[in-house]
C-alpha cells in the first residue's frame, strides 16, 4: 500500500495528460527546482526513520547512501539556483510530493523490524520508479534552462541504481511470517 | 658492448604508466582495466553522489569515500586479478587485472 500511496502523489499528475495528448504541466524553471529539492528532502527524511526502526544492515546501509546521495544532489541544485538567479518555487507537483510523503512517513512510522524492512523498502522502490518517470516525462521536457536540465539528466543514473539497489534488496527480504492462515 | 645490450634490455622494459578509472554515470569506466606490475591506478569521481572502489575477496584496497572529483592513487605492486565494488552502491562492480 505504501508505494501506492506515495507513487500516486506523483503520477497523478504525470497521468492527469494520460487521457488526451495533453501537454505536461508546464513548470517554470524555479517550479523544476523546487519539485527537485522537495523530492530529494522527501527520500531524506524517509531514510531519517530507517535506524531507530530497524537493526538490518542491508536496509540501514542503504538508507544512510539515501540520505548521502539525495543531500550531494539538493547541494548541487542549490548551488546552480544561486548561480542561476532562481528561488524554487512552490507549486502543485511539489504539494502532491509532499502530501504523498507525509502519508507514507505516517504508515510506516508504527512498523519495526522485518514488517518495516518490506514496507520501507517497498516503498523507495515505487518512490524512486515515480521519480524516474517523473524526471523523464515531466521535469527534462519542461524544464527551459540548459543546465537545469543537464543537472537533471545527470541525476537520472544515480535514481535509476537507487531503484535496482532497492529492488534487490527487497528481494532479499523474507516474506512475512504466515500466521493464522 | 654490455653498456648496449644493457640498453637495449632498458628500451623492452616499458616504463611505468598511470591509468585513469572514471567513475561517471553510476558505472566505472573501463569497468575492466589491465595493466602492469608497477603501473598506476587513478580512480577519479566524476559524478555528484559519493563513490567508493573497494577489493572484494583476499585483495584489499579501498579508496574510501570519493566526493565529486576526488582522486585515490593505487600502485599495482603484485600481479593478480581483483574484483571490487562500490559500498554505497552495490550494483557497480569493476575489475582490475594486473599483468
Ligand atoms: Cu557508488
Amino acid at each position: 500500500m505504501l508505494p501506492i500511496a506515495m507513487t500516486l502523489a506523483l503520477t497523478a499528475v504525470l497521468q492527469a495528460q494520460a487521457p488526451a495528448p495533453a501537454p505536461a504541466p508546464d513548470l517554470s524553471d524555479p517550479e523544476v527546482a523546487h519539485v527537485a529539492v522537495t523530492a530529494n528532502s522527501i527520500d531524506i527524511d524517509m531514510a531519517k526513520l530507517v535506524p531507530s526502526h530497524t537493526t538490518n544492515a542491508a536496509v540501514r546501509q542503504f538508507a544512510t547512501t539515501m540520505i548521502t546521495d539525495h543531500t550531494a544532489v539538493n547541494a548541487q541544485a542549490g548551488a546552480l539556483a544561486t548561480k542561476l538567479g532562481v528561488t524554487p518555487k512552490d507549486n502543485a507537483v511539489s504539494e502532491s510530493l509532499q502530501t504523498g510523503a507525509t502519508s507514507a512517513r505516517a504508515s510506516l512510522e508504527p512498523l519495526h523490524g522485518a514488517a518495516f524492512d518490506r514496507a520501507y523498502m517497498d516503498h523507495e522502490v515505487g518512490y524512486h520508479q515515480a521519480v524516474l518517470d517523473a524526471i523523464d516525462k515531466l521535469l527534462v521536457p519542461t524544464t527551459e534552462n540548459a543546465e537545469l536540465r543537464k543537472l537533471l539528466v545527470d541525476v537520472r543514473p544515480a535514481i535509476a541504481t537507487h531503484l535496482e539497489h532497492a529492488k534487490h534488496l527487497r528481494s532479499q527480504l523474507a516474506a512475512p511470517a504466515r500466521t493464522g492462515k | 658492448m654490455i653498456v648496449g645490450l644493457l640498453l637495449l634490455l632498458a628500451g623492452l622494459t616499458a616504463p611505468p604508466k598511470t591509468h585513469t578509472v572514471e567513475i561517471r554515470g553510476m558505472e566505472f569506466h573501463p569497468a575492466v582495466l589491465t595493466v602492469a606490475v608497477g603501473d598506476t591506478i587513478v580512480w577519479i569521481n566524476r559524478d555528484i553522489v559519493p563513490h567508493t572502489a573497494t577489493a572484494k575477496g583476499q585483495t584489499r584496497w579501498d579508496t574510501g569515500q570519493l566526493v565529486q572529483g576526488q582522486v585515490w592513487r593505487y600502485v599495482a605492486r603484485r600481479a593478480g586479478a581483483a574484483r571490487y565494488v562500490c559500498t554505497f552502491h552495490p550494483t557497480m562492480h569493476g575489475k582490475v587485472v594486473i599483468r
